[in-house]
Parts: structure tokens; C-alpha cells; sequence
């Protein structure tokens, strides 16, 4: 492989649950197949109290990218003086990515948060844009071929904080175990109404 | 000479760069391009199904409901059926960014030019804009359009393809599964069907692409649109498609998975009293 | 002046398709569904992947149909050549050496299929075999080939070698892996356009091979 979004690698997986809402990342950062330079990448960056984005792709755009949405959510703190619901930051990913439909991002973010009514909402773009809502879960980066057959495997309707973060990881887990480009240990956030849950994984390292 | 004014700080430059398209990472792009010979990913694809159908009075369109990623379907259920006004819906297929966006702004403009002529738009006016905004970008803005709707001058269906040509016909399909879903359309279609029998005969051509193409899948939506009640999308009007098997594997049980570290974060919620002085 | 036409030939297809096969303690499990396709089109909802080689082994290839085909008949006529010569049917693992031999002849212009044969050796254990398209071979606990692999693998790892698991928990019995099998395929079908229609299990045990069949999504 040789595409932009397989250069640095990435595994990002959001699920909902009753009442809560995960996201798992792992924390490779790697150069292609050969070179690994970190093991602490950060891949998921809180938005809201509530909401969190997961940015999978090159890395350099990762970190732009996530300094322009901290940037656009301070602003619109300050001019608003309100939280942002997780279907709105998703629309204005969404309008952020479509802006440079012709010079694009090499980024597929993840969002996954909890709106004002603790209903879980978790959504997928392609890296121009195309926002793609689901009930169940979303997957990114260059692991999405696993995670979506973990996924459709063990995700099952109406798990606690408890079992959503055991699914979570194990999905994750054994996503990345089958892909080179990505792992070397995750992070798991699980949202819930009244508290956020970050857990380190222990993965494999090699 | 004309006064160029540089931007002060990262809020000018944002003000700026408000609307339309940007190019900043153009430049960037072909570099990694070129340098490391590095090819730029390729977006997600509605390989879809989509068609039409005028009536007497109405007009029907229909969209089946998968968004590919190369062979990966990347959403099974997504929606293909666009808003644009009260009168006027279209079904999209190709770059699935493209057709939200373009769909969406085209929604604004009609909504716009509602408020400004108190009038609701009238469907010609839609594919005109449709048009000149495709022809415009050469193609490479990749919607494939079959839009309908009913104004004032009666019940219309259009197509629109990415370069910005147009047709008007009585009865279309769109996407990789059009052939199949035109068999279909051609053995069956008469402009004298009800609406209910339309219904069904939209429904059973998106079945056709559903299930004879790869790149089409899932479920049926349906969108009605009649003079006097305006347009309504029917989601999910059939679900051809429900997974058959699910296997009650037992949970992972609490305390599964190794951890290095848990942090928890408990969110309070902080009321302000505040105190207005004089 | 014209420019130079260039010629190409190009003999391989891919016809899509997933198959899977898991052993057990003396058992084992092969899984695979039957559509036939090649792009966006498909060919044939009933096509099975799957070859009874004898009485205790048989051959799942995915890949290019015609190579699949030509292999399996060549295999089978194989088979027929070692009961005359040697009065019995040849073991797992002799058929497992003899398909390697038989994929590295072609080295330089292969067979364009992936195969994973499964039996029951002469010890009366499950054996699955993963080979890839030039003769490279394996004898794994569970394996996985074609267009759906990626899917179905990480799966197994969990369920099947519980990697990443720090609480034991009890390992599948037969039924448990048949219904493991049926759900990965059915996950599969759920994100593979190239995998559905349906599916067909096959059960080796010392009882011999019991075939069972089942629906997958027909989109």
C-alpha cells in the first residue's frame, strides 16, 4: 500500500451503548510498514465536555485538523456562550473536510459523543466530507476492514458502560493485531451521562 | 494600484477563506504526490441505484440505501433521498460528499429564493442552477442526479449527469444498478399508474438494482411528491434486507480486557448566580 | 504517425467469495459461501467452493473460479491415482504436501486461488491447512481465505485463540464453533459485497462429513 492514509496508520472504533457512548483508538505513529517512532500517539481529542472527535489518517492533518476544530469550538463558546451538540460538530467536520474538496485533508474523523438528552450519537466521514450516521458503530483508519468484522461480530443492543468498554477494546484489540499499520497499545474513553471513563490498553507491542 | 491588505491574524485569514471552495492544500498535495509518490485515497462511492417515475400528477422517486468504500460497504442504511423545497426532491449517485454538499446548498438557494419572490421554486429553476454549477466544475463534482418535483406548470422529472447535462424524461434510472432497475422500468411503466401502483413499481425496480447489483444494496426509500401535499420521503419503505442469523456469543466478562491505566473524569454541573451591579 | 498499440493479456479474475475452516480436538469445521461474482456483477448465487477430496478431507478455494476448478479436478483425479496405486485413501497430511507440490509447479504462471484444506488425520485430529497462491504452506489451528479474510480473521483470533483476554473462559464446543462460523459469515455478508447468497458448512468428525446449508443476504 502506498496511499497518504496508509502512511502513518491508524485504528479508530466508536460504538454506542444504552446511555453511553465509546470511542477506542490505537496509539501507533508509525512511517509506512517499517518504522515505528511512538507508541503514545494521540488520536482522539475531546471537544466538549461530552463529545469527542477521533481523527485517523496522516498524521500531520491529524494535528492540524484537530488544532482548527479546537479553534472553531472556542469560538463558537465564545460567541454563543453554549455547548455544541455531537450532530452539529459532526455537520461542521463535515463542512470543514467539503471546504477543501479539492485539496483535501487526508483525515477520516470519528465523532462520538452524548447530546443533552444523554441519547449516544456516533458518525463517520470519508475524507472529503461525507457524513454517515449509524445506530450501532463506526470504524476509521487503516484497520477498518477488521474492526467492521469485530464490530458486526460483538456488538449487541443496550450494553451498560461496563460491557460497551469490554466490547470496545476487544474490538479493537483484535483489529489491529491483524494490521501492521497500526496498534502498539490503545486508549479507550467510554462518555457517560456523569462521567468520562479513559482507559490505557495493553497491547501488543510488535 | 489596488491595495492588498494582509491578513492580521488567523481570525482575518478565516474570515477570508469564508465560503466556497479552498485550495490551500493543493499545492501540498501534489508535492507528497509527486515527491514520495504517494497517491491520494479515493472517497466514498454510492455505487447506487436510484430512478424515477412522472404520473398524471405526481412524481416518485426511489433510492436503494448502501454507501461503498471500494468493495467494503462503509454505511448500510444511508439516505439517497434529497430535501431541496416543500415541491422539489432528487435521488443522487456517485461521490457521496458531493451530493450531500451539493444537494444541501442547493437547498439554501431554493430557500432563499422562496423568501425573496414569495413564490415556492419551480423545478426548471433548480436543474438550471444544478446545471450551470456542474458545467461549471468540468465533472469533477461527481453527481449523477434524477430530481423531481411538482410546481405550478405540473409534474416534472429531470436527470442530471456530473459534466452538467440534462433530460427530461418521463421515466429514468441512475447509478451502477440503472440497467437493472430499467428493465424493469421499461417493461412496466405506463404514466397512467396510481400513485400506489407507482409506488410499487419504483420500489420493485430499486429491488431489482438491490439484488442484481453489488454496488447497490439494502433497503428501499421511497419519495412522493404530489401537488397537493408537497413532497414526503417514505425511509425504509421496504426492507428487503434484514440479517438473517445472529449468534448470542456470551459477553466479554468485566475485566477482560488488560489495562495500564484508568482515569475517570465526573462531570458536575456548575450553576452561576450572576450578580448585576450597579 | 500512429502510436504504438500496447497488447496486454490479462488471464486472472477475481470471483470474490469467503471461506474459513476452524479444527478442533477431533473435529472440523469448514465454512464458505456459494456466490459466484466479478465486479459489480453476479455470476451465479449457487456455486459451492467446496471439494470432497475423500472420505476425511476436503479442499475450499477461493480466488479465480476457473484456476478452483481446474485444481479441484486435477486434485480429485489425483486421488483416484493413490487409491488404485496404494489400495487406500491418502491421508490429510499427504494430501496437504501433494497440494503445495502441485501450486509451486506453477510457480512462474500460478493457479490465482486461495485455499485452505481441511480433514481429520491419521490421529484422528482436526487439521486446517492455509496455502497461498504459489504453494506456501501452513497447518494453523483456524485460517480464513478470500475476499472477506480480513474480516473473518480478527474474529477467530478473539473467539477461537482468545489473544488479548485476561479471564478464561471456556472454549467452543463443536456446536459452538458451527454457530461461530454461521455468524462470521453472516457479519461477513453484512460489509462484503462479494460475499452473501448462502453458505454451506461443512462438519468433518470420525462420524465422516456432514454438510449443512444456510441463507445469507441476497444484496
Amino acid at each position: 500500500m502506498s496511499g497518504l492514509m496508509e502512511y502513518n496508520g491508524s485504528a479508530i472504533v466508536a460504538m454506542t451503548g444504552e446511555n453511553c457512548v465509546g470511542i477506542a483508538a490505537d496509539t501507533r505513529h508509525g512511517i509506512r510498514q517499517l518504522q515505528t517512532v511512538s507508541c503514545n500517539r494521540q488520536k482522539t481529542f475531546q471537544v466538549t465536555d461530552q463529545c469527542f472527535v477521533g481523527l485517523a489518517g496522516l498524521a500531520t492533518d491529524v494535528q492540524t485538523l484537530s488544532q482548527l476544530l479546537n479553534f472553531r469550538m472556542k469560538l463558537f463558546t465564545l460567541r454563543e456562550e453554549r455547548k455544541m451538540q455531537p450532530r452539529m460538530i459532526g455537520n461542521m467536520i463535515s463542512s470543514m473536510l467539503y471546504e477543501k474538496r479539492f485539496g483535501p485533508w487526508f483525515t477520516e474523523p470519528v465523532v462520538a459523543g452524548l447530546d443533552d438528552n444523554h441519547k449516544p450519537f456516533v458518525c463517520a466521514f470519508d475524507f472529503i466530507g461525507c457524513l454517515s450516521t449509524a445506530e450501532d458503530f463506526v470504524v476509521s483508519g487503516t484497520t477498518s476492514e477488521q474492526l467492521f468484522g469485530v464490530c458486526e461480530s460483538f456488538w449487541r443492543p443496550g450494553m451498560n458502560k461496563d460491557e460497551l468498554f469490554e466490547t470496545l477494546s476487544q474490538c479493537l484489540l483484535s483489529g489491529v493485531d491483524r494490521d501492521c499499520l497500526a496498534g502498539w497499545g490503545g486508549v479507550v474513553h467510554v462518555i457517560t451521562p456523569d462521567e468520562i471513563i479513559t482507559k490505557k490498553l495493553k497491547g501488543r507491542m510488535d | 494600484m489596488v491595495e492588498v491588505e494582509e491578513p492580521q491574524d488567523y481570525l482575518d485569514v478565516f474570515q477570508s477563506q469564508r465560503g466556497g471552495f479552498s485550495f490551500e492544500n493543493c499545492k501540498r498535495n501534489a508535492y507528497l504526490a509527486a515527491q514520495a509518490n504517494i497517491k491520494p485515497p479515493t472517497a466514498m462511492k454510492s455505487g447506487t441505484t436510484i430512478c424515477g417515475i412522472q404520473l398524471k400528477d405526481a412524481v416518485i422517486l426511489a433510492a436503494d440505501t448502501r454507501a461503498t468504500e471500494g468493495p467494503m460497504v462503509a454505511d448500510k442504511n444511508c439516505e439517497k433521498l434529497h430535501y431541496i423545497s416543500k415541491n422539489v426532491f432528487c435521488a443522487g449517485a456517485g461521490t457521496a460528499a458531493d451530493l450531500q454538499h451539493t444537494c444541501e446548498m442547493m437547498e439554501s438557494q431554493m430557500e432563499l429564493l422562496r423568501m425573496a419572490t414569495g413564490t415556492e421554486p419551480r423545478v426548471c429553476t433548480v436543474v438550471r442552477r444544478l446545471s450551470s454549477m456542474l458545467f461549471k466544475y468540468q465533472g469533477y463534482i461527481g453527481c449523477a442526479l434524477v430530481l423531481g418535483g411538482v410546481d405550478v406548470t405540473g409534474p416534472h422529472l429531470y436527470q442530471i449527469y456530473p459534466h452538467g447535462s440534462t433530460d427530461k424524461l418521463p421515466f429514468t434510472t441512475m447509478g451502477s444498478g440503472s440497467l437493472a432497475a430499467m428493465a424493469i422500468m421499461e417493461a412496466e411503466y405506463n404514466e397512467n399508474l396510481s400513485i400506489e401502483d407507482g409506488k410499487k413499481l419504483v420500489a420493485k425496480a430499486i429491488r431489482a438494482g438491490i439484488f442484481n447489483d453489488l454496488g447497490s444494496g439494502g433497503n428501499v426509500d421511497v419519495c412522493v411528491i404530489t401537488k397537493e401535499t408537497g413532497g414526503a420521503i417514505l425511509r425504509n419503505y421496504e426492507k428487503p434486507n434484514e440479517r438473517k442469523f445472529k449468534a448470542q456469543h456470551a459477553a466479554f466478562p468485566k475485566g477482560t480486557t488488560p489495562i495500564l491505566k484508568e482515569e475517570i473524569m465526573k462531570l458536575v454541573s456548575v450553576e452561576e448566580d450572576v450578580v448585576m451591579r450597579d | 504517425m500512429q502510436a504504438p498499440v500496447e497488447q496486454r493479456w490479462s488471464p486472472y479474475a477475481d470471483n470474490g467469495g469467503t471461506c474459513m475452516g476452524v479444527a478442533g480436538e477431533d473435529f472440523v469445521v469448514v465454512a464458505a459461501d456459494t456466490r459466484l461474482s466479478q465486479g459489480y456483477s453476479i455470476h451465479t448465487r449457487n456455486c459451492s467452493k467446496v471439494t470432497q477430496l475423500t472420505d476425511k478431507c476436503v479442499i475450499a478455494s477461493c480466488g479465480m473460479k476457473s484456476d478452483a476448478i481446474t485444481l479441484h479436478k486435477h486434485l480429485k483425479a489425483r486421488m483416484v491415482m493413490y487409491e488404485h496405486q496404494h489400495r487406500r485413501q491418502p491421508s490429510v497430511t499427504a494430501i496437504a504436501q501433494m497440494l503445495s507440490t502441485t501450486l509451486y509447479y506453477k510457480r512462474f504462471f500460478p493457479y490465482y486461488t486461495f485455499n485452505v484444506l481441511c480433514g481429520v488425520d491419521d490421529e484422528g485430529k482436526g487439521a486446517v491447512y492455509n496455502y497461498d497462491a504459489i504453494g506456501n504452506m501452513e497447518r494453523v489451528p483456524y485460517t480464513t481465505s478470500g475476499s472477506g479474510s480480513a474480516l473473518v480473521m480478527s474474529v477467530l483470533d478473539a473467539q477461537i485463540a482468545k489473544s488479548n483476554q485476561t479471564i478464561a473462559t471456556p472454549s467452543l464446543d463443536k456446536a459452538g464453533i458451527v454457530e461461530l462460523c454461521k455468524d462470521v459469515l453472516s457479519s461477513v455478508g453484512e460489509r462484503d459485497i462479494h460475499t452473501g447468497d448462502y453458505a454451506e458448512i461443512f462438519l468433518i468428525d470420525a462420524a465422516g462429513i456432514s454438510k449443512t446449508e444456510f441463507d445469507l443476504k441476497l444484496d
